[in-house]
């Protein structure tokens, strides 16, 4: 818990909160200021919206810590507001509200595009509710009251005021705390590793919910890269964040991977297993993992197939990757982001490959973790570079 | 759709936040308006052991003149670049480009510095920046380096920030009074996450131009000397002699394999070239 010191609605609030406490969630528990809504919690829907330092901002990503000595003004405090009460007026005449839910979050930004908008055009208007979802309406009567609101001031000579009243740089609310209280509170402590029941007692076949096509070549005969490819400790050194639990055999792999995009990162511990044909020079690795912090879990599949180049001297090494992720981390709703990574590991699986069968120390030594970052020698990187270019110049990556 | 639990500190100083970070041993986050961040902690996808809000930093809110080059600290918001809070050595190029990333309340408190920790390649200043020519400074206890945007951005959500370092300034030089600049995205609606983005800086009398094609899930594709996707040369006809087939051809290269998007992504552009030469 910390104190949290700022206005709301021209009143001085001292109160102690969680630091993860967001700014809408302090006024909604901790004040009774319940007209500000929430919806989406994640900054799309524009409900949240209130006024901090007199400009819009939304409450929901915006927490209370960061608001420490910020001027907060909810719906409830734009009772006596001149242009509240015209908009209220207005939302009235036109019927610009059903159900009501999204309307304070509206009228925030209404507000600010009465207050800034030089004249009432519809186009400006529209654009500059887009952040505030209202699924009754159609939006025809909210633009209407908008308009009419803009209209009826400027043929009162109320001029525009295109930055909203505000003078200094910087994130809205910020800035204003009482320097020096930083007194060091211990970190949480990091989650406990995962129990041993983690590791799952079955493989199961699955259908991927996606997949994602990758190729790399190798300056090595496809017999010895097959030959390699048997070598599963030799290959789980080579593949980017996995390290393995036990000794493997190819019915049961028991370990982890370690994947990072951006600031997201997990760890899926489980367990998978190999299966290959000889006489197609292909196989399969299928695996199911748990990440225990962000409570996710996954299966995937690993599919490839070594084909003879440059008469038998090289290998394409195509492979066919498929996944199904389930819990917090499915959240990410962007899987382009996460074939620009399979991108990137599959590079770097194919550079440690290439040095691991070229006999050169493996740099591998400790399982890295997934990181572009963790192998960033400038020597490395021109390998990489080149490597890209030759596995995905051809325009069948995707 | 809470937060997991994080500790909280607000340093006094940047020299404070540097030693914050270097001490988290890669535990910590670094928020300036959290408007990336915020989403991310409330979605769980992220849960660090301590947040470091630099929000409140006065020496990361400057914007000035330097020569012929603007510099404009971390915690400048878009709004600040919209408003013309800030100068403008671009001639309405920021300005336009501000003005049209998410939403107002959002650009009330999101910060360029932010946004190119971030690296969403969809977003907007990692492309618009690498088209202008810009630069970024990076600090770290260890000192400060200055790197070009293009060179910045390795990734999807990917930057050049090592453990330790953060945004310290953008460097943005002066558009020349010849330089035309187009900047185009489409969103499937506004306000949101672009899924192609073209930005063009091309000066007929320098016979120059730079060209960024953005929003492709990884890296934008950074073309410095872009003479080979007018016909080989910069000249005041460029509009005409845009040629999409070498565009086409520099996104298959970059992996883009599905024609239909590369398509996308090369009327974008187009639209970018006709703005400039508008």
């Amino acid at each position: 818990m910390t104190t949290i010191a700022l206005q709301v609605n021209r009143r001085a609030v001292e109160l102690p909160a969680e630091p993860r406490t967001s700014l809408a969630d302090f006024v909604r528990d901790k004040l009774d200021l319940t007209g500000t809504h929430l919806g989406c919690e994640h900054g799309v829907c524009g409900a949240c919206t209130v006024l901090l330092d007199g400009v819009p901002a939304r409450s929901c990503i915006t927490y209370a810590a960061a608001c420490e000595g910020a001027d907060v003004t909810t719906i409830e405090g734009l009772d006596e507001d001149e242009i509240t009460t015209e908009l209220r007026a207005a939302f009235t005449r036109e019927h610009a509200l059903q159900c009501g839910y999204c309307t304070p979050g509206m009228l925030v930004s209404a507000r600010d595009l009465v207050l800034r908008l030089p004249v009432a055009d519809e186009r400006r208007i529209r654009v500059g509710l887009s952040g505030n979802l209202c699924r009754c309406t159609g939006y025809v009567g909210i633009v209407r009251a908008v308009q009419s609101v803009i209209e009826a001031r400027r043929a009162r000579n109320v001029a525009p005021q295109s930055d909203g009243g505000r003078t200094v740089l910087g994130p809205a609310g910020s800035g204003r705390a009482a320097t020096a209280r930083n007194e060091v509170r211990p970190a949480r402590h990091a989650p406990a590793p995962a129990s041993e029941g983690a590791t799952p007692s079955s493989i199961p076949d699955f259908i991927p919910a996606t997949m994602l096509d990758q190729r790399f070549t190798l300056p090595h005969p496809p017999a010895k890269v097959f030959a390699m490819f048997e070598d599963i400790a030799g290959i789980a050194a080579c593949l980017p964040g996995v390290s393995l639990k036990s000794p493997p055999r190819p019915e049961r792999v028991e370990g982890s991977i370690r994947v990072r995009l951006g600031p997201i990162a997990a760890s899926f511990e489980g367990a998978a297993r190999v299966e290959r044909d000889s006489a197609t020079l292909s196989g399969r690795i299928v695996g199911i993992g748990t990440d225990q912090r962000s409570h996710s879990a996954t299966q995937g599949e690993i599919r490839y197939r070594l084909l003879p180049l440059e008469g038998g001297a090289a290998t394409a090494v195509e492979l066919s990757i498929g996944y199904t992720l389930t819990g917090m981390l499915a959240q990410v709703g962007r899987p382009g982001l996460v074939r620009d990574l399979a991108k990137r590991l599959v590079a770097e699986f194919a550079a440690n490959l290439d040095r691991h069968m070229s006999g050169a120390s493996s740099g591998q030594a400790a399982p890295a973790e997934l990181s572009f970052r963790s192998i960033a020698s400038d020597v490395l990187r021109a390998r990489l570079a080149q490597i890209f270019r030759r596995a995905f110049g051809r325009g069948g990556a995707e | 759709m809470k937060p997991a639990p994080f500790a909280y500190e607000r340093p006094r100083d940047l020299n404070a936040a540097l030693s914050m970070l270097a001490a988290s041993n890669g535990s910590a986050k670094i928020i300036a308006g959290g408007q990336s961040l915020g989403p991310m902690l409330n979605l769980r996808l992220v849960q660090p052991e301590l947040i470091v809000d630099i929000s409140g930093l006065a020496e990361l809110k400057r914007a000035e003149v330097s020569g012929s080059e603007l510099v404009l600290g971390a915690l400048v918001t878009h709004a600040d670049i919209e408003d013309g809070r800030t100068a403008d050595v671009t001639r309405g190029a920021m300005r336009g480009v501000a003005a049209n990333i998410a939403y107002r309340a959002v650009r009330n408190r999101g910060t360029i510095g932010g946004s190119l920790s971030h690296a969403d390649p969809a977003a907007d200043w990692i492309s618009a920046l690498a088209a202008l020519g810009a630069r970024v400074t990076l600090r770290s206890l260890a000192g400060a380096r200055t790197l070009a945007i293009e060179a910045f951005i390795v990734g999807a959500l990917e930057s050049a920030l090592r453990a330790g370092e953060i945004v310290e300034a953008v460097h943005v030089p002066a558009r020349s009074a010849s330089g035309h600049w187009g900047y185009a995205k489409s969103c499937r609606k506004t306000g949101e996450f672009a899924h192609a983005l073209g930005a063009v800086l091309i000066d007929p009398a320098a016979a120059s131009a730079r060209v960024v094609i953005g929003a492709i899930d990884t890296a934008p594709i950074v073309v410095t000397d872009a003479a080979a996707l007018f016909g080989g040369r910069i000249t005041a006809d460029y509009k005409q002699r845009f040629d999409a087939g070498a565009a086409n051809a520099l996104l298959a290269k970059a992996g883009i394999g599905d024609a239909a998007q590369r398509h996308i992504h090369v009327s974008v552009l187009k639209r970018a070239v006709q703005e400039a030469s508008a």
